[in-house]
């Protein structure tokens, strides 16, 4: 117990004494390129403060900075108006300076517990590790930021979601004065985000300084009180959240005004239906993950699948696609001939094509070229005797880097190297090559920012024009209204609704993914 | 930001010569350590009597070819399961076994547990694979213009590799009388080989195991089994060409034109099929996305699970066929033959420049590791130093290639420095 009531001290503490850190003309080099410049910034404990930029902005460089991972080339760091560098991040966290990376750094084997009290474990006789305390102290940790987490699941059992509660609260319990979060909410559904943001301005009630990167816009002005905006390596500004709108941030991250406005489509779906699923019932050990789901496709319509994390988008691409094995019953009709896929290779051959929502986990071989990820899904296919030609594969390659408007240095650049945006239509660009009829894209603009985010969408418009199909999966509501001819919404695996292009908004798409709850 | 804009740029960015040439000498590092190597072997070597450098002689050159083609063949075997990040830890031990059948079906008449499992198990495979190939070449010759057509019938294909396995079954069936000629020999053992090293991928693949417990255990076992076969735990199998083996057999022993030793020509054919196969075609191009990111691969339709297997088999299929090598060079074979050998095979490996990660590696680079432990050994024997100092020796190579390789040598040296000026 007297352990507890010292961390609740340790955290009583962070709250009186809030920290202030202030950058003075921050910049950063390596060897001739300068990636940021004269960033100048107050920081005070209390405070959400948002960092908005596209990709390359220097976003990350300058998070880098703050928490000693990079040292900045020029420029000071004052915290609490005393000037310090950073050797390290352990320097920076002795600051109470902590970083919560994008993807998650926890151990999924271990404990809720044992991942909170990580290299702060409580000892007996300065040798073992004291278990039970360790729970206790966890668990009455967790309790007072106030997660309502089991201490004893393990974390690889953990909701996304949840694993991000468990991050926060060792950051918390790290004495954390100055957070530093790099897209918590990319990886969540709607619902699990607003849980998280609701935490987020907790901590700042009590005093805690939140470095907040975001790219989704609702959630920029739901949370911070201030912005500052960055755009190749300079810092365009820092205004009041209430002070600005969307339409200002935007223009202040590109450059120039861009609103996310439906695209247009200059043909309209057809009537032709490329695809029909009929009570498509779907498990995994023994658990529904689909139920009874029936949905008609049309030749060149977008049509969008929305529901919360974990309603059935993913399981429903996936077993259209045959990445699930034949673990499904029910009827699919591709062109008006009945499929039961099994494999993706068998997806492949149905003219389907499917873009998963982890580009890094299973979309790409980051360490291989452009050329080479471009050509994977045509080596089956379009090899004879066994060689693909390297004149056809550079050829393949140089078409998807020109059509999709690839920034790189040519078909030979290493795709791990890419930004977000870039990976992403490589990945679009590999399916495009195995010439589709139909298009499944689940969560195709995670992770990306906005600039390329509208280029996708219009990319979408361009193919669906062109008579390409898409079934298009989303946690991002506004993302619907920009891109679907229609759309459906699941629920824990069942069709909730079907909303016609003027029925949907974000209000009757969130009323149908929580029709069960 | 334009493409054309980006493309320009890195035009103009393009290096002076000298910058050229050192990212050259970069890319090329590997092969100038095994030039630096050879520089001073010819350095330190002695002389003969009649003033000659031993080291540089044909002789001595061929001589190590023919030393490290056992090691180097299970080393292009390895390269592969490498790359789809496996491990096989299996190799000695089924290159042992090889060693066992392939001595005693040279030496031994009649139906022994030697030919009791080769002939069966080479019936199998020669099927197996006879059908798979002429599927293969019907399939493609039949994709010319259609993007999708239908696969061919399988029957054929089937029915011309069953007559093909069941002639080859008698006609090795009719030598077990009497005892097995060379090609028998050549023909039946990796057969046996490949058997071992499907198991391995079929346990990996259906069985969802790590690589690293299947080929451990597989080690264990095809000890043992070689073992059992062989009849006794101490047995060797002495073959002695032209009183108790056929006297073709010493061809596999011989030097070619008197100069080329053929185990190394065997080496250097298995090298340059898998580097084609693996530089060139879509087999070389799955191994690696597998290696990277084997879901990815799956996904884009690749047969993961079959490459898996047929990766693991081809592995099996060299450890033994370098089992038959080894018994046309020492003369006999013994269960206990391969012992280390799968640590060897890892080594050049890795030295070589294959990531154990998997996805990123290539076969040349393995010719070059497995020809460096042949030059440093040869170096070190020519120098009378005795064997225990050359395993240190190699230990320390080892590591050092591979700092060299991942570029790591100046940050391990710099942060070797700083620790210790910062102890002082």
């Amino acid at each position: 117990m007297t352990q507890v009531s010292s961390l609740a001290q340790q955290h009583m503490l962070a709250q009186n004494s809030r920290i202030t850190m202030r950058l003075t003309d921050i910049g950063k080099s390596f060897s001739a390129v300068s990636v940021l410049r004269g960033v100048t910034l107050d920081i005070t404990g209390g405070e959400i403060h948002t960092l908005m930029g596209e990709n390359g902005a220097g976003k990350s460089t300058l998070v880098k900075i703050i928490s000693g991972v990079q040292g900045q080339s020029t420029g000071t760091i004052e915290i609490d108006g005393e000037q310090v560098t950073f050797q390290n991040p352990a320097d920076a966290n002795a600051r109470g300076i902590v970083i919560m990376h994008q993807e998650l750094s926890l151990i999924p084997d271990m404990t809720v517990a044992q991942n909170v009290m990580l290299g702060q474990e409580p000892l007996r006789g300065g040798m073992m590790i004291n278990a039970a305390k360790l729970r206790e102290t966890a668990k009455a940790a967790l309790k007072k930021f106030g997660f309502s987490l089991d201490v004893d699941t393990l974390v690889r059992d953990l909701r996304v979601g949840e694993q991000q509660l468990v991050e926060i609260a060792r950051a918390l319990l790290m004495d954390a004065r100055l957070l530093i979060m790099d897209e918590p909410t990319s990886a969540l559904s709607q619902t699990e985000a607003d849980i998280l943001m609701e935490v987020v301005r907790d901590l700042a009630q009590q005093g805690v300084a939140v470095v907040y990167i975001s790219h989704r816009m609702d959630e920029v002005f739901e949370i911070s009180d201030r912005v500052t905006v960055l755009r190749d390596g300079d810092l365009i500004g820092t205004t009041l959240a209430a002070d600005t709108t969307p339409a200002d941030l935007v223009q202040m991250m590109v450059g120039r005004s861009v609103e996310i406005q439906p695209v247009e489509r200059a043909v309209p779906a057809s009537d032709d239906i490329v695809l029909s699923v009929r009570d498509l019932t779907a498990q995994v050990a023994g658990r529904k993950v689909l139920q009874n789901v029936s949905l008609d496709l049309k030749k060149g319509e977008v049509l969008g699948i929305g529901g919360l994390l974990g309603a059935g988008r993913t399981e429903l691409l996936e077993t259209l696609f045959g990445a699930r094995g034949g673990d499904h019953t029910g009827q699919i009709e591709i062109h008006g001939k009945a499929v039961k896929p099994t494999t993706p290779a068998q997806g492949v051959d149905n003219g389907l094509a499917l873009i998963t929502e982890d580009r890094k986990g299973n979309g790409l071989l980051l360490d291989k070229s452009i050329a080479e990820n471009v050509v994977l899904p045509l080596l089956p296919r379009k090899s004879r005797f066994g060689v693909f030609s390297q004149f056809k594969r550079n050829a393949q390659a140089e078409t998807a880097i020109d059509k999709l408007r690839v920034a790189a240095t040519g078909v030979d650049h290493v795709v791990g190297r890419l930004s977000g945006g870039n990976q992403q239509k490589v990945v679009l660009g590999k399916w495009l090559a195995t010439q589709p009829s139909i298009l499944l894209l689940d969560e195709p603009t995670r992770g990306i920012d906005i600039g390329a985010k509208d280029e996708i969408y219009d990319l979408i418009g361009q193919l669906a024009d062109q008579g390409i199909s898409v079934l298009f999966a989303s946690s991002e509501i506004p993302e619907f209204l920009a891109v679907c001819d229609r759309m459906i919404v699941l629920c824990d695996g069942h069709v909730a609704g079907e909303l016609s292009r003027d029925e949907m908004s974000v209000e009757t798409i969130k009323d149908l993914s929580m029709q069960f709850d | 930001m334009s493409m054309t804009d980006l493309r320009s740029h890195s035009d103009n960015a393009s290096p002076s010569v000298g910058r050229w040439l050192l990212s050259l000498l970069g890319k090329t590092k590997l092969y100038w350590g095994l030039v630096v190597l050879v520089i001073f072997g010819a350095l330190t070597s002695p002389l003969s009597s009649k003033g000659n450098n031993i080291f540089l002689s044909i002789g001595n050159l061929t001589d190590i070819l023919r030393q490290v083609s056992v090691t180097g063949i299970v080393a292009v075997g390895m390269t592969l399961v490498i790359f789809i990040a496996g491990i096989d830890l299996s190799v000695g031990s089924i290159m042992a076994l090889g060693t066992v059948i392939c001595a005693m079906l040279l030496t031994q008449q009649g139906w022994t547990a030697a030919s009791m499992f080769s002939v069966p198990a080479t019936g199998v495979i020669l099927f197996v694979a006879i059908a798979a190939l002429i599927f293969f070449v019907q399939s493609q010759m039949k994709s010319s213009s259609e993007s999708k057509p239908p696969a061919p019938s399988r029957v054929p294909s089937m029915a011309i590799a069953a007559v093909i396995a069941l002639v080859t079954m008698w006609w090795l069936a009719l030598q077990v009388d009497d005892k097995f000629g060379v090609m028998a020999v050549l023909i039946s053992v990796p057969c046996v080989g490949i058997v071992m090293g499907t198991v391995n991928g079929a346990l990996i693949v259906y069985g969802r195991l790590q690589p690293f417990i299947v080929t451990l255990a597989m080690m264990v076992g095809a000890l043992g089994l070689a073992r059992v076969i062989a009849g006794q735990d101490t047995a060797v199998y002495p073959v002695y060409t032209g009183s108790n083996a056929v006297q073709e057999f010493d061809i596999l022993r011989s030097l070619l034109w008197g100069v080329v030793p053929v185990p190394g020509l065997f080496f250097l054919a298995v090298l340059l099929i898998f580097y084609l196969l693996t530089r060139f075609t879509t087999f070389g191009s799955y191994l690696l996305a597998i290696g990277g990111n084997a879901e990815a691969a799956r996904l884009a339709g690749i047969n993961v699970k079959r490459n898996t297997i047929v990766t693991y088999a081809i592995a099996g299929g060299l450890s033994a066929l370098a089992g038959i090598l080894y018994v046309a060079q020492f003369r006999q074979g013994k269960p206990d033959a391969g012992l280390g050998l799968e640590l060897d095979a890892i080594a050049a490996v890795v030295i070589g420049g294959t990531s154990l990660m998997g996805g990123r590696g290539a076969i040349l680079g393995t010719f070059v590791g497995v020809l460096i432990f042949g030059f440093l050994s040869n170096i070190l024997q020519l120098n009378n130093i005795d064997s225990n100092t050359q395993l240190i020796l190699k230990g320390m190579i080892i590591v050092l290639a591979v700092l060299l390789q991942e570029g790591r040598i100046e940050e391990f040296f710099f942060a070797v420095k700083t620790k210790l000026r910062g102890e002082k």
